[in-house]
C-alpha cells in the first residue's frame, strides 16, 4: 500500500465540503449523501490503516517546515475515533437538521473540520500541526455563526479565545525550533530548562484551550445556547477533546518527557483539579439541558488533564482512556439532548418531565451515558475515573479529593437532569410527543453500546488502543487490587443518590434538587456574580484590553498633536517674528544686506586665514 | 517586489474604473496613478542613493495630489499634512545620504556594500523610512489620508507607498548590508513593536472604517519591520512574504471598505450593521481578507506571521516576540469587531446595494489570492528563499 493513502483522510472530506458548498441549496438529499459517503469512506480508510506505520513527506515552506504525515498507533487511534464520530454525527444530522437554515454551510464546515482535525492528528511537523489546528478556527467560526441571529457574538468569542491560545502555541513552536533545531515532532526532545518550560507552558495553553479547560472555557456554554446540538456533540464534546488531549499527551510525554517530580506536572494537575470542581459546580445549578451538559464538557476535561499531569503510567492511561470515554458518553448525551429538543421543542428543564414512556430508547441511552459519566460500574467511565483517582492519590491527597468532589457533583447533577427530564410529572404540552426517528437513534444506540462494551471488556480498549501509546508499559497495579478506592467511589455515588433523593423530596421536584446549593449562604453570592459573568475571563480581558486601547489611543493622539498642534504653532510663532523684520522700509532692508555681507566676508576671511 | 507591486496595481486600476467614473477630473486621476506606479518601479530598480531619493519624492508629490483629489478644504489639509510629514522625513534622509557620501565617497549601492555608517546617518535615514512607511512616531498622516478616494487609499497603504519605506530599509540594511552598531537590532524592533501596539489600540477604539484599516496597516508594518530588523534568514523571508500577503489582504479590505462607503454613504461603523444580507460577496471577501491579516491558516498571512515571530524567538530575545503576540491578539479582536459591527447584527440603514460587478470581482480576486497564497505556500516561499539566498551570495 502506498503512502499516498495518508492524504486521503484530509483530502476526501475537504473536497466533499467544498463540493457541498458549491451545490445548490434546493437540491435536498444530495448533500447528505455526499457527507455520508465522505465520512464513511474515511472511516473505512482509518480502519484499514489501523495498526500500520506509515510516513508521507513533501517539501513545503522551508525552514524546517515540511509536509510530513506520520501514522503510528497513537495517531491511528485518534484518527479512528474522529472518523467514527464524524460518521455517526453526520448520520444523526440527516434527520435532526431537516428544515434548518444554512444546511449546505453546516455540512460543508463540518466536513472541513473533519479534514482539519485529521490533518492535525496525522501531522508530524509542528508547523503543519499548527496549520491544521488553527484552520479549525475558520470552520468553528462558521459553524457557530450559522446558528442564529445573535450567534455571531458567540462565534467571535470562541474565535478570539481559541485564536489567542493558538498564537501562544505559535510562539511555543518558535521556541522549540530555537532550542532543538527541528520541527519534526517525533525527533524532538526538549530540555526542561527555563526556556524549555516557557515553551511547554505555551504549547500547553494551546492544547488545553482546544480541550476547553479553564480558563479558556467560557465560549462553550454560550455556544450550547446558540449553536446546533450536533455541533456541540461533535466539536466541543468529542473532536476538540480528542485533539487537545492528544496534543497534551504528545508534548508532555514525547517532546518534553515530563517527570512526576517537576513543577510543571503540579501545574497541570492543579489546572485539572480546578477545572473539575469549578465547572461542575456551575453545571449543577443549570436549568437547561444543553447548558448543563456543556459545563460537564468542561469539567470532564479536567480529569484528563489531571490524569496526564500525574505523569504516572496509571494516571496517563486513565487520562487517555477517559478522553475516549468522555467523547463517547458526552456526544451520546448531547445527542439525547438533541432528540429531546427535536421532539419537544425545548431544552428547559422546568418545562420537561416524564418523557421516559414516550421516548424509551432515548431514555435508555441517556441512562447508560449518564451512569457512565458519573462513574457507575460497570460502565466505561468508572474504570477510567478509577485510574485517574489512583494516579491522583499517589501524587497528593488534595488532587484526589478534588476529583472525588467532582464525581459527587457530577452524579448529583445527572440525577437531577434525568429526574427532571425523563421522570417526574409530564408537562401537558408534551402529551403527544413520539420517539425520535431512526437515523437519530442509531448513533445514540451505537455509542451507548460502545460505552457498555468499553466498560465490561475494559481490557480490550486499554490493551488495543491506549497502552501501546506508552510503548507497551502496563499500568503498575490492576484495578481489582485497589479496593479501597473502589469502596470510596461507591460511597460517594451512594451519597450523591441519597443527597438527590433528600433534596428532591424537600424542594419538591427533580429540577429543583440543586436549589439549596444555589441558595447556600456564601455560594449564592458567588453564583449570582458568576451568572452575571463577573468571572468570565474573556469579558475581563476584553475590558482590560479596551482600557489599554484607550490609553494607547491617547498616546497616538498626543503624537498627532505634535504635528497638528505643536509644529503648526511653532511655525506661526517663528514666521510672525520674521514678518516683523519686513516693514517695507528701504533703509532697513539695506541695513540687513550690509549686515549679511559683513558676516559672509568674515567667514570667507576666516577660511582664507586657516588656508 | 516589482512583480507584487505591478500585479496589485493592475487590480486596483481595474477596480477604479468603476469607482472613479462618477467623479470629475478623471484624467488627472489616471495621470497621477500611473505616474505613481512609474516612480515606484523606478525606485525598486534604482541602484543609487540619489535616484532612490528622486523617485521617493515623486511618489510623495503624486500621493499628495491623490489624497487631496476631491479638493475639499479638509482633504487638502490632510494631503498637506501627509506631504509635509513625509517631506520632513525624506529631507532628513537626504542629509543622511549626504553624510554617507562624505564618509564613503559614493552614492552607488554596489560600491557602498558592507560599509560602516555612523549612528547619526542611521537615525536620519530611519526618520525618512519611518515617515514614509507610517511607523510611530511619524505615522499619523496615514489615518488622516483616509479621506482619499478609496482605490487611492488602498494603493497608498496596502500595496505601495508604505512598503516603499520597508523596501528601502531592506535594500539598505539587508541587501547592501550596511554595518551598523549592534544595539540597533534591539532598538528598531522595539520601535516597531510600540508602533504595532499603539496603532492596534487606536484601531480598537476608532469608529471610522477607513481609519481603522489604516491604523491596522500601521500596526502590520511593525511586524514587517520586526522581521527585517532581526535580519536572520527566516525573518527576512518572512517579512518579504508579509509584504506580499499583507498587500493582497489589506488591499482587499480597503476595496471592501470602499464598496461599503460608496453604497451606504457612511464610514462610521457604529451606524452600519447587518450588511451581510444585502452584500454577501463583499462581506465574505472582507472576512477572508481579515483572516489573512490576522494570520489564520490556511491563509497566506499565517506563514508570514509565523516566520516573523519565529525569527524574533530565534534571535533569543523572547520578550520581543511577546510584544508582537499582544499586537497579533489585538489584530484579531479589532478586525472581528469591525466585521461584526458592519456586516452582522441588525441593519441600521436603508438596505444597501451590493457593489458593481467589476468592484466585486476585484475584491473577490484579492481574497482568493490571499487564500491561494496560503494553500500553495510552497511556491512563494521557495521563490523568496531563493531571492534572499541570492542576495546574500551576491553581496558576500
Amino acid at each position: 500500500m502506498s503512502e499516498n493513502i495518508l492524504l486521503l483522510p484530509v483530502i476526501i472530506p475537504l473536497l466533499a465540503g467544498i463540493l457541498i458548498l458549491a451545490i445548490r441549496q434546493r437540491l435536498g438529499g444530495l448533500r447528505e449523501i455526499i457527507s455520508l459517503l465522505a465520512t464513511g469512506s474515511i472511516l473505512l480508510i482509518a480502519i484499514a490503516l489501523f495498526k500500520q506505520e506509515l510516513t508521507y513527506s513533501l517539501p513545503w515552506a522551508g525552514f524546517g517546515m515540511e509536509f510530513i504525515f506520520r501514522l503510528y498507533h497513537f495517531s491511528a487511534f485518534i484518527l479512528l475515533a474522529i472518523t467514527v464520530f464524524a460518521f455517526l454525527i453526520v448520520l444523526y444530522c440527516c434527520s435532526f437538521m431537516q428544515g434548518k437554515n444554512y444546511l449546505n454551510q453546516f455540512y460543508s464546515y463540518l466536513l472541513i473540520s473533519v479534514a482539519m482535525a485529521n490533518g492535525a492528528v496525522l501531522a508530524d511537523n509542528l508547523v503543519l500541526l499548527l496549520f491544521f489546528w488553527e484552520g479549525l478556527l475558520v470552520s468553528l467560526f462558521g459553524l457557530i455563526a450559522i446558528g442564529g441571529r445573535e450567534a455571531f457574538k458567540t462565534a467571535t468569542k470562541a474565535f478570539i479565545i481559541v485564536g489567542v491560545s493558538d498564537l501562544c502555541l505559535m510562539i511555543g513552536i518558535g521556541i522549540v525550533w530555537y532550542l532543538t533545531g527541528t520541527l519534526t515532532i517525533s525527533k524532538i526532545t526538549v530540555p526542561l530548562n527555563a526556556l524549555g518550560s516557557t515553551a511547554f507552558i505555551l504549547l500547553m495553553i494551546g492544547a488545553i484551550s482546544k480541550g476547553g479547560s479553564m480558563p479558556f472555557h467560557s465560549w462553550i456554554p454560550d455556544a450550547a445556547v446558540d449553536a446546533s446540538v450536533p455541533f456541540m456533540a461533535f466539536l466541543p464534546a468529542s473532536l476538540e477533546k480528542l485533539l487537545g488531549i492528544y496534543l497534551l499527551a504528545r508534548i508532555s510525554l514525547d517532546m518534553f518527557k515530563l517527570t512526576a517530580g517537576s513543577w510543571l506536572s503540579v501545574l497541570l494537575m492543579s489546572i485539572g483539579a480546578i477545572t473539575i470542581v469549578l465547572a461542575v459546580m456551575m453545571a449543577l445549578i443549570q436549568k437547561d439541558y444543553k447548558k448543563l451538559l456543556s459545563y460537564h464538557a468542561i469539567s470532564q476535561v479536567g480529569y484528563m488533564i489531571l490524569g496526564i499531569g500525574t505523569c504516572l503510567p496509571v494516571g496517563i492511561i486513565g487520562g487517555l482512556f477517559h478522553m475516549i470515554n468522555n467523547a463517547l458518553y458526552k456526544s451520546c448525551l448531547f445527542l439525547t439532548a438533541g432528540s429531546v429538543e427535536k421532539q419537544t421543542g425545548t431544552t428547559n428543564l422546568n418545562k420537561l418531565g416524564g418523557l421516559w414512556s414516550k421516548m424509551p430508547v432515548t431514555f435508555v441511552c441517556f441512562l447508560i451515558a449518564a451512569a457512565s459519566i458519573s462513574g457507575v460500574p460497570p460502565f466505561n467511565g468508572f474504570f477510567s475515573k478509577e485510574m485517574v483517582y489512583a494516579g491522583a492519590m499517589e501524587r497528593g491527597l488534595i488532587f484526589y479529593l478534588a476529583a472525588v468532589l467532582g464525581a459527587f457533583f457530577t452524579a448529583a447533577s445527572f440525577l437531577k437532569l434525568g429526574h427532571s427530564v425523563f421522570l417526574g410529572k409530564r408537562n401537558r404540552a408534551n402529551e403527544n410527543i413520539k420517539e425520535a426517528s431512526w437515523p437519530m437513534l442509531m448513533p445514540m444506540i451505537v455509542i451507548a453500546s460502545v460505552c457498555v462494551i468499553f466498560g465490561v471488556y475494559n481490557r480490550f480498549p486499554l490493551g488495543k488502543f491506549i497502552e501501546p501509546v506508552l510503548g507497551g508499559q502496563k499500568p503498575v497495579e490492576h484495578l481489582t487490587e485497589n479496593t479501597t478506592l473502589i469502596v470510596l467511589t461507591a460511597l460517594v455515588l451512594a451519597g450523591a443518590l441519597l443527597h438527590h433523593l433528600f433534596a428532591a423530596g424537600v424542594m419538591g421536584g427533580g429540577n429543583k434538587a440543586s436549589d439549596h446549593i444555589r441558595n447556600a449562604p456564601i455560594l449564592s453570592n458567588i453564583y449570582d456574580r458568576a451568572e452575571k459573568r463577573y468571572f468570565d475571563p474573556y469579558d475581563i480581558s476584553l475590558r482590560a484590553i479596551n482600557k489599554i486601547s484607550k490609553i494607547l489611543l491617547s498616546i497616538d493622539r498626543w503624537i498627532n498633536w505634535l504635528y497638528d498642534g505643536l509644529s503648526v504653532r511653532l511655525v506661526c510663532l517663528f514666521s510672525n517674528e520674521i514678518r516683523r523684520a519686513h516693514t517695507g522700509n528701504y533703509s532697513l532692508y539695506l541695513l540687513w544686506s550690509l549686515l549679511g555681507s559683513i558676516i559672509i566676508l568674515i567667514v570667507m576671511l576666516k577660511g582664507l586665514g586657516s588656508w | 517586489m516589482a512583480l507584487v507591486s505591478a500585479s496589485i496595481s493592475a487590480i486596483i486600476i481595474f477596480y477604479s474604473f468603476s469607482y472613479i467614473s462618477h467623479y470629475e477630473n478623471q484624467t488627472e486621476y489616471y495621470l497621477m496613478v500611473v505616474l505613481f506606479f512609474g516612480a515606484m518601479m523606478g525606485l525598486v530598480f534604482s541602484g543609487n542613493l540619489i535616484f532612490l531619493y528622486l523617485f521617493w519624492e515623486i511618489t510623495a508629490i503624486t500621493s499628495w495630489r491623490l489624497i487631496g483629489f476631491f479638493r475639499e478644504k479638509l482633504h487638502v489639509l490632510r494631503a498637506d499634512k501627509a506631504f509635509l510629514v513625509t517631506l520632513f522625513g525624506s529631507t532628513l534622509m537626504l542629509i543622511g545620504f549626504i553624510s554617507i557620501y562624505q564618509q564613503n565617497g559614493s552614492f552607488d549601492l554596489a560600491v557602498l556594500k558592507n560599509s560602516h555608517i555612523s549612528n547619526i546617518a542611521v537615525v536620519l535615514i530611519l526618520a525618512g523610512i519611518l515617515s514614509k512607511s507610517a511607523t510611530l512616531p511619524l505615522h499619523t498622516w496615514l489615518p488622516d489620508a483616509g479621506v482619499a478616494p478609496s482605490p487611492v487609499t488602498a494603493l497608498l497603504h496596502a500595496a505601495l507607498l508604505v512598503k516603499i519605506g520597508v523596501y528601502v530599509f531592506a535594500r539598505l540594511f539587508i541587501a547592501t548590508d550596511f554595518v551598523i552598531d549592534e544595539y540597533w537590532h534591539i532598538v528598531i524592533p522595539v520601535i516597531a513593536g510600540i508602533s504595532a501596539l499603539v496603532s492596534a489600540g487606536a484601531a480598537m477604539i476608532e469608529t471610522d472604517l477607513k481609519r481603522i484599516i489604516a491604523y491596522s496597516t500601521v500596526s502590520q508594518i511593525g511586524f514587517i519591520f520586526l522581521g527585517l530588523a532581526i535580519g536572520n534568514e527566516i525573518g527576512v523571508v518572512g517579512a518579504l512574504l508579509y509584504i506580499m500577503m499583507h498587500g493582497l489582504a489589506k488591499g482587499g479590505l480597503f476595496l471592501c471598505a470602499g464598496i461599503v462607503e460608496q453604497n451606504s454613504k457612511t464610514k462610521d461603523i457604529t451606524q452600519l450593521g447587518g450588511l451581510i444580507r444585502t452584500m454577501p460577496i463583499t462581506a465574505v471577501s472582507f472576512l477572508l481578507c481579515s483572516f489573512s491579516v490576522m494570520g489564520i491558516p490556511p491563509f497566506g498571512g499565517f506563514f508570514s506571521k509565523y516566520m516573523v515571530i519565529t525569527a524574533a524567538t530565534q534571535s533569543g530575545r523572547l520578550w520581543i516576540s511577546f510584544i508582537f503576540l499582544a499586537g497579533a491578539v489585538m489584530t484579531i479582536i479589532y478586525l472581528l469587531r469591525v466585521f461584526n459591527l458592519v456586516f452582522m447584527g441588525q441593519a441600521k440603514t436603508q438596505p444597501v446595494k451590493e457593489g458593481s460587478a467589476v468592484m466585486l470581482i476585484s475584491v473577490a480576486l484579492l481574497a482568493a489570492l490571499s487564500l491561494a497564497g496560503g494553500v500553495l505556500i510552497y511556491y512563494p516561499s521557495q521563490f523568496l528563499q531563493l531571492t534572499v539566498q541570492q542576495l546574500q551570495e551576491i553581496y558576500r
